[in-house]
């Protein structure tokens, strides 16, 4: 038996390597008056390297309890929250001092609740389904070289080109007649906690009900074991405190649609105002015509870091997609990204950081992105998909 | 000799910054009265997060677009509304008033003027804001700061300190002697642009005031956001012609802007000064008001 512990070799670290010159290159690029693009870099990174080594995608871990009855997935989702949420008070805590309305934490991500949120995680879960992973997870899963997902992605902007064109009226006739519901205001910090965590471990017992533990397949290297999902659960639910602490809420649809306005503009497609979203900042500019965004260095970080992480544990395999898979992925994309614009927020966004935040809108997202998620997930079973 | 000449250039130097200090201070007597009851610090914010997530400790927070205006008919806050805000934020009478903000103190020359107008005295702002304390790598916090009832009482509203629009129109019609400063960018004085690039609140027309000069904000602070010594800013202005012989009223576009130059011209030289909050996006809008429109942009002619 061995018993010195064994290093992997030396071409596992090259990922590694790549992103932190990459990084460097970046950090070199960025002009002083961006103090936070750095650190959204870094925490970039660091959630790449959690989703991928936890392998932390909503579309799988809901799969594996459907399929195979096993909840690790989704318990390790839900510790998130749990953790998140407890970080997130803490944040609130000394950001406003008494929850009391109609103040409200900056940048929280707590939308209206209203038809069009349920239409869009609707749409959102389904598209999840069809395309085999959430935005975040093709992210990731890009950084370990599945390539489809870049189709994915462009699915998602065009998807959100589609939900441009219909904001405007489903603003006016349904989200700004709509209640923003932040529990702290009504239930003060500590009752809003208490709420939170009570509704998400009655969740844990229910999934606890149907579950089955698995088999593993555990590899003597170790660098080659996925992270258990509730490692990867408590880290993004620090990651994600962390973020709002310093920056803002977790996120990664901001940069998608930012690029997907441009597009959109190029092409004339654009409605003149999008009501509701386009804010009054006195003399500051809206517009921002600057190349890099916290965003955009967020969703690249996590990128490089699932990348760095996945040449490290092996799990790094360039893989083209056939016609079927980038067809669906592709259609997918479309569903996700339109959901997400007219639900404000993707998996990410809306439900990790939504729920986080003690938003109602969370919780409403977390319902219908699961229901959706079913549907899409049956509808490729019913027509082998 | 050279003993002479130091002590000459630093009464002078002095003779500056003390007729300054009535109404700005600096970031080092800031750092140094952090725990001084009496000294009451207030961060005026327009970008949500900008303040929670990191301010001077000890500082409450005003909300320039809730906190000083009116958010439902267009005007600036309320008596009753400005004096719960105080007592809220644990003024007391006779507390010195420290304003501070990032771009450049903008929306803290606003509440100052507020302040001005409401009777508060003791109000100051801290040179080169937010931005300054900054570079100067001076600690800031994400602490909130819990503060217990203030008991300031203001004052009714002083309107001699702001335009209206018939004032401006009375100039604009020759039929006031006044001088008019437009602070925008040149490409609005001249009517180029009907607003910079980005910006939602438009004008049907471009162009500025008649009898308006045009010196635009920037030219009253230095690269690193503190305000231009007296003897500067004298130069500045009276180039073109103020030289506080005559009443003054400042305008910009939405009236924020020019509460800065407000302050340089009634603060720090003690010019009599007002300003129009209404703006460019009042007169540019108005019906039948004169304007001078020297490149001949015409609203809506593709």
């Amino acid at each position: 038996m061995h018993h010195k512990i064994q290093i992997p070799p030396l071409k596992n670290f090259l990922g590694i390597i790549i992103v932190i010159i990459i990084s460097l290159w970046i950090k070199a690029e960025l002009t002083s008056e961006s103090g936070l693009f750095y650190l959204s870099l870094w925490i970039g990174l660091m959630l790449g390297v959690v989703l991928q080594r936890s392998r932390f995608c909503f579309y799988c871990l809901s799969r594996d309890f459907i399929e195979k009855k096993d909840a690790s997935g989704l318990l390790g989702i839900l510790l998130s929250l749990v953790i998140g949420t407890i970080g997130y008070h803490f944040v609130f805590g000394a950001f406003l001092i008494e929850p009391v309305k109609p103040y409200l934490p900056p940048n929280a991500h707590i939308s209206p609740v209203s038809l069009v949120l349920i239409l869009g995680s609707l749409s959102f879960g389904f598209g999840m389904s069809i395309a085999g992973s959430c935005i975040s997870a093709q992210l990731y899963r890009l950084g370990e070289g599945l390539l489809s997902a870049v189709l994915s992605l462009v699915g998602v902007l065009i998807g959100f080109i589609i939900a441009y064109q219909c904001w405007n009226f489903f603003y006016i006739n349904f989200i700004s007649n709509s209640p923003i519901i932040w529990f702290p205001h009504y239930l003060g910090y500590g009752g809003s906690i208490f709420l939170q965590l009570l509704l998400l471990v009655l969740i844990s017992i229910f999934l606890f009900f149907f579950h089955r533990p698995q088999n593993k397949l555990i590899s003597h290297h170790w660098w080659e074991n996925r992270w258990p999902t509730y490692i990867g659960g408590i880290l993004v639910g620090l990651i994600g405190m962390i973020a709002f602490l310093r920056i803002t809420p977790l996120g990664v649809t901001a940069e998608l649609g930012r690029v997907s306005k441009l597009i959109a503009g190029y092409f004339e497609m654009m409605p003149s105002r999008l009501n509701g979203l386009d804010t009054l900042q006195g003399c500051i500019s809206v517009v921002t015509n600057l190349f890099w965004s916290n965003n955009g260095l967020l969703i690249s970080g996590v990128v490089m870091g699932s990348f760095a992480a996945a040449v490290f544990s092996n799990d790094f395999a360039i893989k083209v997609p056939n016609k079927n898979e980038l067809a669906r992925t592709f259609i997918g994309g479309l569903f996700m990204g339109f959901g997400a614009m007219i639900a404000l927020g993707c998996t990410i966004g809306n439900l990790l950081s939504g729920i986080m935040t003690a938003s109602l809108s969370g919780w409403v997202f977390l319902l219908f992105c699961f229901i959706g998620f079913y549907v899409g997930w049956a509808f490729r079973i019913k027509f082998d998909i | 000799m050279n003993k002479t000449i130091y002590i000459f250039a630093s009464l002078l130097w002095s003779s500056f910054s003390f007729a300054n200090s009535d109404f700005l201070v600096e970031s080092d007597w800031v750092e140094k009265n952090l725990n001084n009851p009496n000294v009451r610090l207030i961060e005026v914010s327009v970008s949500a997060g900008d303040y929670e997530r990191g301010h001077i400790q000890g500082a409450v927070n005003f909300k320039w677009h809730t906190d000083l205006v009116d958010t439902v008919s267009r005007d600036i806050v309320s008596k009753e509304n400005f004096q719960n805000l105080l007592i809220k934020s644990g003024i007391n009478q006779g507390d010195t008033i420290i304003l501070y903000g990032d771009k450049n103190n903008w929306f803290a020359a606003w509440a100052s003027w507020i302040f001005d107008i409401y009777g508060v005295d003791n109000v100051k702002l801290l040179n080169g804001g937010k931005t300054k304390w900054q570079n100067e790598n001076k600690p800031l916090t994400p602490l909130a700061t819990a503060v217990s009832a203030g008991n300031i009482i203001i004052q009714d509203p002083n309107l001699s300190l702001r335009a209206r629009l018939a004032d401006v129109v009375k100039v604009a019609n020759n039929e006031s002697d006044i001088a008019l400063v437009d602070i925008r960018s040149p490409a609005e004085y001249e009517g180029k642009i009907f607003a910079p690039e980005g910006v939602q609140e438009l004008s049907v027309r471009a162009g500025h005031i008649p009898g308006a000069i045009n010196v635009p904000w920037g030219k009253a602070v230095n690269e690193d956001g503190t305000i231009k010594s007296v003897s500067e800013l004298k130069e500045l202005y009276a180039s073109v012609g103020i030289d506080g012989s005559k009443p003054i009223i400042t305008y910009c576009r939405i009236g924020e802007r020019s509460s800065h130059t407000w302050f340089v011209l009634k603060k720090i030289l003690g010019y009599d000064v007002r300003n129009y909050d209404g703006s460019w996006t009042e007169y540019g809008n108005s019906v039948g008001n004169p304007i001078i429109n020297l490149t001949g942009t015409v609203w809506g002619n593709t």
